[in-house]
């Protein structure tokens, strides 16, 4: 029999807790529901979750707080989707900072939650076990750049900030999550569609010029994004991680 | 008319408080420096005077009376020793001279008639007034007449120090006057200055509470009035944010029950309705945060790829959002709220026009100017400042149906200004709205 998803649902609103639960049932997955941290910890160590939604602000004990000692102990490897009240991007920010995979804003409707559930889920298994350490570092070095992936933007080497657009990111993040391998545009375009996957209708290869600009590569040099004719894009340039010395 | 005639300040003085000051009090001080030195001059003449021709008279009569009595033959001999440095005595009718016309001369005139008594028929008359010169006629007892030739010396001139002493006079005068001024009107222009730049709900800089008690007082008055202020919008700023976000968590809740409904009518307006509370909830959350967005910290940004990412996110999503003109090179900036003021605007033009067409350019003097344009219906000019209120809706708007809540407009200003910036809204030539986001470097 196939996997069933399993997901734990932590939330101080009793009514919110049971709400999101029978509704991630009713669209095929298993769900629990934890009232606080200790709860959590308890239901973890009994069975094994594939994902936590958990929400930033419960008394005791918030959501950052939990995210963080998640991070540093066993369960480090479990995919976080943090609830926040704050549409703000400092929320986001520190949210991913301590280790969180997404977030979603309250009030959020539960397809948006089941969604990026989903979301998360997908793009945690899709990468290869080696590679899940880029999830949560923060600053990723590649030729003259560096990518902050908590705050989505690309720094140069005089640290001024380069904005990217979210598809410009979310591709430029599977590049990076998948250097020196040959991605189809099926691949691309699979592993780039985001939040806005059901609107997103960009070419890859519009994106890829997109990057390319913004990320300086000459077109005829092509040191950072490769063209493969007929199989698609390589990013050939080495990255560096934080911590792996200057 | 009349009334307001008399509020009109006159044409003729100086509008600044500063000058008004200065010319009163330097005018009275010249004024009152003058009047001394005139005493001064006038007791110096006096004095000048009293010392020449106190005793005079009696000399005069002396004289006289000796030339009287000696015989004819004599009489010029003796003239040469009569003579002093400010008369002289000659023998016979003088010159032909006119009315006398100095008080000074005629007082002396008598007292040498009274001195010299009756019998010598005193007559008086002027020969020159530049220099002073008179002469008084004598007729002695034997017929022969006799003239005495005044020649009285000037006032003294005044010593040649005298003027540079005036000059250094003023010079100190000048300088005290406008030191006095500056003390008096500096402290008044910092409380303008500071009533200008004050922003209400940052904690703006406190006034100085230093300098004389009148000021510390004044400065004092001021920090607490803009304490007041502040705390008072801080705490309605407050409570909108608290009910918009407690209420975010009764909306999850109605979310989740909703989504158990049957699919039917029914349950697609109570999402619909959701909708919008959510919209609005999160609306004011962000509103009430606006009036900080001046605490974030700027950051060096790259101007084109910053436009081109925020476009770049709409035109992915299918809006027709395009970027007409940008602008190189990088600029520090408060990138989230100028995110939001920005798209805020962009939601507006698409939302009345349909479309939006962002620009950006440098001003004149250095500044970051961005316009965010639409070719929808425009705003009546009359109406121009008041949809940047907080809930203003035009006549006839149907953003109730467009979804709209009226704050996008107030929340991109308050921002705008938060970051110390400006924002302008114009009708465009041939239709459609302009709002331009001005940012000093």
């Amino acid at each position: 029999m196939d996997h069933v998803d399993n997901i734990l649902v932590v939330d101080d609103d009793r009514e919110i807790r049971t709400g999101v639960m029978e509704y991630l049932r009713k669209n095929g997955l298993r769900a629990s529901a934890a009232v606080d941290g200790r709860d959590m910890f308890a239901q973890l160590d009994t069975s094994a979750f594939d994902l936590v939604v958990l929400d930033i602000m419960m008394p005791g004990d918030d959501g950052l707080v939990l995210c963080r000692t998640l991070r540093s102990g066993k369960h480090r490897a479990l995919p976080v989707l943090l609830l926040t009240a704050r549409d703000d991007e400092t929320d986001r920010i520190i949210g991913l900072e301590m280790g969180a995979d997404d977030y979603v804003v309250k009030p959020f409707s539960p397809r948006e939650l089941l969604a990026r559930i989903k979301a998360v889920i997908r793009r945690t298994r899709m990468l290869p076990p080696n590679l899940r350490i880029t999830e949560t570092t923060d600053v990723l070095s590649f030729g003259r750049w560096r990518l902050d992936t908590t705050a989505r933007h690309l720094l140069d080497e005089e640290g001024t900030i380069v904005p990217l657009s979210g598809a410009e990111f979310r591709l430029l993040r599977v590049f990076l999550d998948h250097p020196q391998r040959v991605l189809s545009r099926d691949q691309l375009l699979n592993l780039t569609q985001g939040r806005d996957a059901e609107l997103f209708d960009r070419s890859i290869d519009l994106l890829v010029s997109r990057l390319r600009t913004r990320l300086e590569d000459n077109a005829k040099e092509q040191s950072y994004i490769k063209t493969v004719r007929s199989e698609g894009y390589v990013f050939s340039m080495p990255i560096t991680l934080p911590g792996d010395g200057a | 008319m009349n009334h307001v005639s008399s509020i009109a300040p006159k044409r003729w003085l100086p509008r600044s408080m500063a000058t008004r000051i200065y010319l009163i009090i330097f005018i009275g001080l010249m004024l009152a420096q003058g009047l001394s030195f005139a005493v001064m001059l006038h007791e110096r003449y006096q004095s000048a005077t009293a010392t020449m021709f106190d005793t005079v008279e009696h000399e005069v009569a002396t004289s006289v009376a000796m030339l009287d009595r000696l015989p004819v033959s004599e009489r010029a001999g003796a003239l040469s020793l009569l003579e002093r440095d400010n008369y002289r005595f000659v023998l016979g009718h003088g010159q032909p001279g006119a009315l006398l016309t100095s008080k000074r001369s005629w007082g002396l005139v008598h007292r040498i008639e009274k001195e010299v008594g009756p019998g010598y028929r005193v007559k008086a008359d002027s020969i020159s007034t530049q220099p002073e010169r008179y002469q008084v006629h004598f007729t002695l007892r034997d017929g022969s007449p006799l003239t005495l030739v005044v020649m009285p010396h000037g006032v003294p001139p005044v010593a040649q120090w005298l003027p540079m002493v005036l000059v250094l006079q003023l010079i100190l005068l000048l300088v005290c006057t406008w030191l006095a001024v500056r003390l008096a009107t500096r402290p008044l222009a910092q409380l303008a200055h500071a009533a200008e730049t004050m922003a209400p709900t940052a904690d703006g800089p406190r006034m100085s509470e230093e300098g004389p008690a009148e000021v510390a007082q004044a400065a004092v008055a001021f920090n607490t009035m803009q304490e007041r202020i502040a705390r008072h919008l801080k705490e309605r700023l407050h409570i909108l944010a608290s009910i918009s976000h407690d209420l975010q968590t009764p909306i999850t809740r109605m979310r989740l029950r909703a989504e158990s409904l049957d699919d039917g009518e029914e349950r697609q307006k109570i999402l619909r309705d959701l909708h919008e509370m959510e919209h609005l909830v999160r609306e004011g959350v962000a509103y009430a945060r606006s009036a900080h967005g001046g605490a974030e910290v700027p950051v060096r940004m790259d101007v084109k790829a910053f436009l081109e990412s925020l476009v770049f996110d709409y035109q992915d999503i299918g809006k027709p959002v395009t970027l007409a003109e940008s602008i190189g090179g990088a600029a520090m900036v408060r990138r989230q709220a100028l995110r939001r003021v920005l798209g805020n605007l962009i939601d507006n033009a698409l939302k009345y026009g349909g479309t939006a067409e962002v620009s950006a350019w440098r001003s004149k003097d250095g500044g970051m100017c961005m316009a965010v344009c639409d070719r929808g219906p425009g705003i009546p000019e009359d109406q121009l400042e008041q949809v940047l209120q907080p809930f203003y809706r035009l006549e006839g708007s149907r953003s109730r149906d467009t979804g709209g809540t009226g704050l996008g407009l107030a929340i991109a200003a308050q921002l705008t200004r938060a970051i110390g910036g400006n924002l302008q809204l114009s009708n465009r030539e041939g239709g459609g709205l302009a709002v331009m986001v001005t940012l000093s470097e």
